[in-house]
């Protein structure tokens, strides 16, 4: 227990039993506070009773010791055991005193040049990323043996046949969603027959792709740059450039083969769903099977099947080598694995909202 | 301060007790009737060749993976048999350091050590600044306290790892292949600071490692395991299993002598 004595001007306390991270906080505070109340009048510490310390009652009695102070006012520590003697350091290096070190705090403008500088690197590696898979394609077509195939069908099994389910699912929601949405407002105007147009081409040209897009981002992108990013932390990426070895014939040309192959594939899964969903709602505005089948067949043509199409492979292109830059830009670190896959599903789907407007926008003219 | 506790404890009970263990994975049985005690004070080294479960002992000992059969006794209270709470209790009183380091990503170095003061203790926060950091020296890591985990180095990694383990003032501490992957000095240095902390605290060490100029340093009692057999085929002293063991798998591993090679004793015509 602590007591503050004052005999001969001096100030006393004492240091007794075990001091232990458990219960120095208290004592250490009242220390702390001893020394500052006497900031001229010598302090002298009794820890001849004092048993046992650990790493805190050291850092404690360093504390007691490191301390500067005039002379007249020093502190004494008397009746150290030997033993946790040697355990307190001598010295007082500067460094232990004060808080961490910050992060020097950067200006708004520099932040700004920090942000654009980091943007215009980042298109630059996209770019050279982009002519590299460019140049590897290009090969590939022209020599046999480029291309790992069977690497490409386990990665086209997990990230299209898997899939299945959940594109199903989302497709028949979305046909089911938006031919009831459209319905109840066409019914309003007796043109519910109108209905089976807009849920053709909807579902063909514009939701097939973009919902497969979306769940392919979330799922495979994301899977993509992880597994490419926990190789690149576990050095993976580095033996097989001291094989000899290119990363991108490797790891990333049967990715971006399988989405390419994969992706339009899912995407006829959710327009037949999405059109069946469509269907089932259109029952129950008095559209039967039969009638929806014959009108589907006049609104929509091949020509709304293969633009949905040309835009999942162009999608499933973009995610996946999206996903793969991603990955090889990792750091360091399980943090970095994370910043990577979060990094690669959003921007995954800022561009296939963008690449789906630039479609709409060359398509239609 | 602490009146509950008297001035000296006296510990009657081994500070681990691991009695019959049967560990594996699976149906897979890596080690079987392993018993062998750690007392206070001890330092004891748990040793053989990779694979044959020297990190699995350690992760049975402290809790993290239940054992097939028998029992692990920390000071007295069996860890097998603990409710969840009580485990907890139980795991809060020994210091692990894991092969890795295992330091948490998102904080820095200085942040990782102080991270079990932040959560267990009322010190205030600048005083736990100065106990990690005089932690961070003792591991000569003083230079990195504000480096995050993802730019050190193996070696750096595990110093780290070692101050956060000692940051509770645990006195039993569990050291996963400490040494290895650091420079013979900084090795050296290491070892020096287990044998004061004995000495000074009277800390308990459980230290899985196979650098032999280390055992012979720190060891007061080597626990050996064998892959083949899965049993614990020697017990003592390092410097006396090298030199009076009759098993000849154990000399070998002290000797460091390699495998006789498969056409060893067919002469060449």
């Amino acid at each position: 227990m602590m007591d503050d004595s004052t005999k001969t001007g001096d100030v006393s306390f004492a240091l007794e039993g075990r001091l232990t991270a458990s219960n120095i906080g208290p004592v250490w505070a009242e220390a702390a506070q001893t020394l500052e109340r006497n900031p001229d009048r010598r302090v002298v510490v009794d820890a001849s009773r004092l048993d046992y310390v650990d790493n805190t009652g050291i850092a404690l009695l360093f504390d007691l010791k490191r301390r500067r102070r005039p002379k007249g006012a020093e502190i004494e520590i008397q009746g150290l055991a030997p033993n946790l003697a040697t355990l307190v350091p001598d010295d007082d290096p500067e460094d232990l005193s004060g808080a961490a070190p910050q992060a020097p705090s950067v200006g708004l403008f520099e932040q700004i040049g920090r942000a654009t500088e980091q943007q215009i690197t980042y298109v630059r590696r996209m770019l050279a990323f982009l002519s590299d898979c460019g140049a590897a394609l290009l090969l590939a077509t022209r020599r046999r043996g480029v291309v790992r195939w069977s690497e490409t069908l386990i990665v086209a099994t997990e990230a299209g046949a898997n899939a299945v389910p959940i594109v199903l699912l989302i497709g028949f929601l979305m046909g089911v969603i938006i031919a009831f949405e459209i319905g109840l407002v066409a019914r309003q105007f007796g043109a519910v027959i109108f209905v089976v147009d807009g849920v053709g081409v909807a579902m063909l040209r514009e939701l097939g792709p973009l919902m497969t897009a979306i769940v392919f981002a979330g799922r495979t992108g994301a899977a993509f740059a992880a597994q490419i990013g926990t190789q690149k932390v576990n050095e993976e990426i580095n033996a097989i450039l001291t094989f000899g070895l290119d990363p991108i014939h490797f790891l990333v040309l049967p990715r971006l083969l399988a989405a390419v192959l994969v992706v339009p594939l899912l995407t006829v899964f959710a327009d037949v769903v999405g059109l069946f969903g469509g269907a089932l709602v259109l029952v129950s505005f008095d559209i039967g099977f039969v009638q929806f089948y014959n009108h589907l067949l006049g609104a929509v043509g091949m020509n709304d099947l293969l633009v949905g199409l040309l835009k999942a492979a162009v999608f499933g292109f973009a995610i996946a080598a999206i996903g793969c830059e991603r990955g090889l830009s990792t750091g360091a670190g399980a943090t970095s694995v994370g910043l990577s896959a979060t990094s690669a599903v959003v921007t995954s789907i800022v561009w296939v909202v963008v690449l789906d407007g630039l479609f709409t926008v060359l398509l239609s003219g | 301060m602490a009146p509950a506790e008297a001035a000296t404890t006296v510990h009657a009970e081994p500070a681990i007790s691991v009695r019959n263990l049967r560990m594996g994975y699976g149906t897979k049985v890596l080690l079987d009737q392993a018993s062998f005690d750690v007392q206070r004070e001890e330092i004891v080294v748990i040793l053989g060749g990779s694979g044959c479960g020297k990190s699995s002992l350690m992760k049975n000992i402290i809790g993290l993976y239940p054992p097939m059969a028998g029992d692990v006794l920390i000071a007295g209270d069996s860890i097998v048999s603990a409710s969840p709470a009580d485990k907890a209790h139980i795991q809060r009183k020994l210091g692990i350091m894991y092969q890795s380091g295992a330091l948490f990503g998102s904080l820095t170095v200085l942040e990782n050590v102080r991270f079990p003061l932040d959560e267990f203790t009322d010190i205030g926060p600048s005083q736990k600044d100065l106990a990690a950091r005089l932690l961070l020296r003792t591991v000569e890591m003083g230079y990195a306290e504000s480096l995050m985990p993802g730019e050190l180095s193996g070696g750096m990694l595990k110093r780290a790892g070692i101050a956060r383990a000692m940051a509770l003032g645990c006195d039993i501490l569990l050291l996963d292949e400490p040494s290895a992957g650091m420079d013979p000095i900084t090795a050296a240095n290491l070892d020096r600071t287990i044998l004061r902390l004995r000495e000074n605290l009277g800390f308990t060490f459980v230290v899985v490692t196979h650098e032999l100029s280390s055992i012979f340093t720190i060891a007061d009692r080597a626990v050996m395991l064998d892959p083949v057999s899965r049993r614990i085929i020697a017990e003592g002293k390092p410097s006396e299993l090298r030199d009076q063991s009759k098993d000849p798998r154990v000399r070998q591993f002290f000797n460091r002598e390699p495998d006789a090679l498969p056409n060893a004793g067919t002469k060449r015509t």
